[in-house]
Parts: C-alpha cells; structure tokens; sequence
C-alpha cells in the first residue's frame, strides 16, 4: 500500500492486553472516520503534513491514528521519530518543553521531520498553551505536532489556527458490533447480541473500555451472555455512588461519608469524577423532580468551589448532606 | 540516656531505610560534584524522613567532612561568609572532601538572618564543594530564586515496612519483647516519621514491664498523646449555640487545616437532619475562605473562616444533642496514607501499562480493575 516500504512489523503483536493487541496497524484497518483516513493517506503520499489536533472522546481512535501516520511515515526507525507525551501525567510546561525542545532540536532520522503527539492536550494550563504555541513556531521546520484533545474549545485559538482539525465521533453500535465478532473469533470465545449491545451501552461506544471489559469477561466464560458483562462492571466499581446517595436519604450520614472517603481513595477518584458521578445519578433517584434541580444546583456550586481550590472531601460531604432534605 | 534516635542514627547508607531513589541521587551529586551543572541541591521533606541522616551517613561513607550551619546558629549574610564562605576556600586537611550543609533553610527569617538567603544563592555559584542545602517546606515564596539554582530532591514519607523493618532491629538490640502488630501500630501511627517511630518506641520501653511491649500499650500512649483542649472547643461549639467565638483561642499546638479536619470528623456525631446539612454549610463556606487565603494569601479571611467554624456551626442546629459524646480524632489523613502505601503498587503496574500502550497513568489506573480480572488480579507485567 502506498508504495510504503517493509512492511511494519510490530513486535507488541503479541502483547497480552486487548486493547493494544486489537488496536489496528494500518489505515485500512481504522473502522469508521473514512474521511479522516483519507486525509491522512494523502499526508503520507505528500510526504508532508501540517500540524494536527485531533478532538474527539476517549476511546474514538485519536491514538491510534497518530500512531499509524508516524509509522507510515518513518518505517522501521518511527521510534526515532515519533515522541509521545501526556499532558496529564506531565503537566508543567518545564518537563514539556525540556522534552520537546531536546527532540525537536534535532534532524529527523530518514524522514522529512518528526513527530511529536502530545496526547490529552486539554489538561495543559492556558500558560503551558502559550508556551507550547511559541515552541510549534520555533520548530516547525524539523518538527510536526500532533495534539490530541477531548474538548477542542479548551485549547486556545492560537493553536487551533495553526493546526488542522480532525474531529473524532464515539463509534456506533455496527462498529462495536464488529469488533467485538472480529476478537471473539480470534480469541475464541463466543458472545450473544444482548451482551454486545450491552457492552455499547455501558461503553457509549468507547472503544478501549469495550475490549478491557471484553477481554475481563473472556477470562470469566468462554460464553458471554449479558449477565457475564454486568458481574464484570459491577466487580471491577464495588462500590457506586448511588449506594452512598441512597445510604444519605435513608438517613445513615456517617455510613455514607465513610463510604465516600473509601470510595475516592480506594478508586484513586477525584473530587470532580465524584461530582460527575453524582449529578448523573440524580436523575435516577427516587425524589421529587423539584428536589432533583435544587441538587443538580447545589452540584454545580460544589464543582464550581473545587475548581476554585477548596478541599474536595469537605465540600462533597457538604453536598451529601443537602440529600438527607430531599424528599420523595 | 542516649535517645535513640541519635544512637542509631545510620552511620553508613546501606543503614539508612528506604529512599533509595533519593540517597542514588544525592550520592552521585556529591560524587560527580565536579560534572554537576547545578551546584547545589536542595533535599527536601517531611519531618523524619531522613534529610539529615543521609548526609551525614553519605560523609562518613566517602570520608568526606561536613560544615553544617543549622537553625540554631546565626545566619546572616556575614555568618553564612565567615563559615561557609571561608570553608569553600580552605583545602581540607584531614579529609578527602567537604560537604556544606545547610540545614532548615526555610526556617532563614528575614530580620534576624537578613541577607542570608542571597548570601547562599552567591555562594552557590562560586562554590568547588558541593552545598546541600535542607528544607521541610519548599513551598515558600522566598525559596524561589533557588528553584534554578539548586536540583530538587525530595524524600516521601518512609514507607510502612521499612519503618517496621528498623523498629524492629532496634528492639532486637535492646532485647526488647515486642509483637509484630505492636511494631505495625507504631509505625501506623508514625505515619512515615522514622524518627517520631524511634522516640515512640523508647517511649513505650522506658515505660513497660519486663521490657515487653503489647498492642495496648502503644493503643494507650496514642491516646495520651491528644490534646484535650481540641476536644473541649468542639464541644462548646457544639453543645453550645452561639457566644463561642473565642473558643479556639485556648487551643494551642494546632493549625488551621487540622481544625477543618477535627470538626469534619465529629461534626456528623453530634447533628442530624437540617441541623447537618446547616452545619455542612457553614464548614464548607468556612473552606472555600481557606481556598480564598491560598489563591490571594490575604490572611485576613481568616476571621471569617474562625466566625464560620465557631458561631456559624454552633447556630446551626435547633437545639443540642443530649448527653456525652466521645469525639474522635480524623481519621482521613491517616487513611490516605495507608490508602498511599496499598496502591503504591498499583500505579507501578498502571504506569507501565500506560507506556505499553499509549494511554495517560490516569487513564491507565482506572482501566485497572478490569485488567486484573482479566489477568485474575495479577497482571504479569514482565512479559508485558
């Protein structure tokens, strides 16, 4: 294809975890985004490209594509080429730019530049943004950057304009489907259409979550049904929040915030994922729809004050404590 | 009688415990000091966690000698050049090399050691001996101009095994009796302070009887150590309703932080209903002040972070509970720490998967749960 090369062997072919192993080599394995893939073919007949932010959710091939186009680009020696950082494990700018700027400093290595992903690019602060955006220009002649994002309205203009955008939707219902067919005859094992669709609706179309749970549930049965899918979910996340919503409404506070605590630390949880949690399970509780927007009000002033820098645990037992008042 | 802390103070790196990381970095900095671009480095952590004793073990090791300048000594522009500033110059005579060490350097204050802080950063470019320089807090706004200047290395709290490990070789040596869950209880309750555990378990010996020591008698010198006037705060404010604004002047040798803890921890004990929710509020708008004063460090918040935490949760409640209730000290700091020490091994095994396979450390933990089923709680990272 395209007059690449050898042909890319990967030596992780084997590699025991799923979502690595299924996650596809070549342009003509991404499933969906048949736009975008053609795009990036041309990138790589071109020999040339600009700089890419790819937005999209988690799981919608965002990696997988930018990993393919260096691979393509570099051949065998696309490790040399291709450096990959996380914004959210390497926040501070001084750690991105050392990086950056020591890699980007010198020549590609049999190719027309290298490739810098910087993965997660929305956790990085408006100020290492700023930063970042001065280094794109400095290096553009030996370097090209892919950013990856969740929410492409976090990254500041200035980098959106130098950038061609690529944006990345959750993969539907077929294109689960599909894999899940493709794995389960590879790794034999077989699956009913109810825990397929089951594995969407819980994954809203996550690709990497689908297989880690496929992959948990291959090594509890050798035939998955949808009850399989849901004792995976509910022994990998014991304790939910609405158990502990539940325990406040019934009256037991000080079960529920100890439960809470536990539930953070044990999870490595942050204050915001709680808050998340919790808004999204008002919906379902069983209390009075006037009750359920006063919450909903009160969750929004809670995430405001974390986002503010107060103490996560003492403000979430706070908006507990809101629910001991909500009536059915 | 010796403390025991200082008679088993390591006299050579392998008997310092744990912080291997730190101890390869600092012993390669003293080593190579002649390579170093950065010509000081600043070690840093919490209380006990074996800043000074690493130093000291490293000298004795290399044959090194120390000039230290501590807290205790003056330490002005002209009292860091007479001891510092002239040892830098003078070859040593005895020994093969020098280490300058300057401990507690967040503890310079500006009148009294005025100048002392700029003296050492000069110092630091013109020095042929590596400076070490020591700190608990490096968070403070005047240790700035260091952060290029110096390498940061920071010690975590030792780990709970090891502390057990060192507890008991020194019981070992003193022929003590002690069981292995009395040596987890005071290690527990060191909370990563190698030296705290050390004078607790002198403690705990000088007081037992035929030199055995029990579970109980660790549970009973933890509870002994708390101080009353927390618990007599807590219940004016909370049996009380209102004129309790002054309640916290008596309570010494506590801070702020550890306020919103004890309050957070007994506050559900002794309200319910409204009243609770009411109280929550109160404390929670009494943090977001706390928040306030870290953001823009205006300390005058304060004020109405102690009118929230008193007045305003005493007045939240209808009427007070009846009868006595035990309060107890918060549990969460501890929790977190012991949470710290289980999942240590965990984010190992979630930071190389991360790396195999393009994935955040975040993204990577919370994938974990699965995985570990899928590998029936052991991954088998080796062959990753």
């Amino acid at each position: 294809m395209l007059g690449m090369k050898a042909k890319i062997k990967d030596n992780k072919d084997n590699s025991i975890i799923w979502a690595e192993k299924y996650r596809p080599k070549e342009f003509d394995d991404v499933l969906g985004h048949s736009e975008i893939v053609k795009r990036a073919i041309a990138f790589v007949q071109e020999k040339n490209m600009p700089h890419l932010l790819f937005s999209g959710p988690a799981g919608s091939g965002k990696t997988t594509l930018a990993l393919i186009i260096a691979k393509k680009f570099f051949g065998p020696s696309w490790k040399e080429n291709f450096l990959e950082l996380n914004a959210s494990d390497e926040r501070g700018i001084d750690v991105v730019r050392q990086k950056v700027k020591s890699f980007a400093r010198t020549k590609a290595f049999n190719g027309p530049f290298k490739i810098i992903f910087l993965d997660e690019s929305d956790a990085l602060t408006k100020e290492a943004q700023q930063a970042l955006r001065r280094t794109m220009e400095m290096f553009t002649g030996t370097c090209r950057f892919i950013l990856s994002c969740n929410v492409s309205s976090k990254i500041i203009d200035p980098i959106q304009s130098r950038c061609s955008v690529f944006r990345f939707r959750l993969f539907d219902k077929k294109d689960v489907a599909k894999i899940v067919e493709r794995i389960s005859k590879q790794e034999k094992f077989k699956i009913n259409d109810k825990a397929t669709e089951g594995l969407y609706d819980i994954s809203h179309g996550d690709l990497r979550r689908v297989i880690n749970i496929l992959q948990a549930s291959a090594s509890f049965s050798k035939n998955i049904n949808e009850n399989t899918i849901y004792e995976i979910i509910a022994q990998a996340k014991p304790a939910n929040i609405k158990a502990i919503l539940d325990l406040t409404i019934k009256g037991s506070f000080l079960d529920a915030r100890n439960k809470l605590l536990d539930t953070m630390l044990n999870q490595g949880l942050s204050g915001i994922d709680i808050i998340k949690a919790i808004q999204k399970e008002i919906w379902n509780l069983d209390i009075k729809n006037e009750e359920k927007i006063k919450l909903i009000e009160k969750c929004g002033e809670t995430e405001f004050r974390l986002v503010e820098g107060s103490d996560d645990f003492i403000q979430l037992e706070a908006l507990l404590a809101s629910f001991i008042l909500a009536k059915k | 009688m010796i403390p025991w802390v200082e008679k088993y103070r390591p006299k050579n790196l392998k008997e310092v415990v744990g912080q291997f990381e730190a101890q390869k970095r600092i012993f390669d900095f003293v080593k190579n000091f002649s390579n170093q671009k950065k010509r000081a480095i600043l070690v840093h952590g919490s209380s006990g966690t074996g800043k000074t004793s690493i130093v000291y073990a490293l000298a004795s090791e290399l044959g090194y000698e120390i000039i230290e300048l501590n807290a205790s000594d003056f330490r002005n522009k002209y009292q860091i050049q007479e001891v510092i500033g002239r040892a830098i110059k003078q070859q040593s005579l005895f020994s093969k090399g020098k280490i300058m060490l300057i401990d507690e350097v967040d503890g310079i204050t500006g009148t009294r050691d005025r100048g002392g802080l700029r003296e050492i950063l000069r110092l630091i470019l013109e020095t042929s001996y590596p400076i070490i320089l020591i700190a608990n807090d490096v968070w403070q706004a005047k240790l700035r101009p260091l952060r290029t200047k110096a390498q940061f290395i920071e010690l975590k709290p030792i780990e709970k095994n090891h502390i057990i490990a060192l507890l008991y070789k020194i019981a070992k040596k003193e022929k003590l009796k002690i069981s292995l869950d009395a040596l987890d209880a005071i290690s527990i309750m060191s909370k990563g302070d190698a030296r705290a555990a050390i004078t607790d378990l002198q403690v705990l010996a000088s007081t037992c009887q035929k030199k055995e020591i029990t579970k109980k008698q660790v549970a009973e010198l933890c509870s002994r150590e708390k101080d009353d006037s927390i618990f007599n705060a807590l219940r004016q404010i909370f049996k009380n309703k209102g004129n309790v604004h002054n309640v916290f002047n008596n309570v010494q040798n506590i801070n702020i932080n550890d306020l919103f803890l004890w309050i957070d921890e007994n506050l559900p004990l002794e309200y319910k209903g409204p009243d609770l929710v009411r109280a929550y509020d109160a404390l929670s708008k009494a943090d977001v002040f706390r928040g306030r004063i870290r953001r823009w460090q205006h300390w005058r918040f304060l004020v109405y972070i102690y009118a929230l935490l008193t007045e305003g949760i005493s007045n939240a409640k209808k009427e007070s509970k009846q009868g006595f209730t035990s309060y107890k000290p918060p549990k969460r700091i501890l929790k977190i720490w012991l949470v710290n020490q289980k999942q240590a091994k965990r984010k190992e095994q979630a930071e190389k998967i991360a790396k195999i396979t393009h994935i955040s450390k975040k993204q990577a933990y919370k994938d974990l749960p699965f995985l570990e089923i899928a590998f029936r709680n052991n991954i088998p990272i080796t062959n990753l």
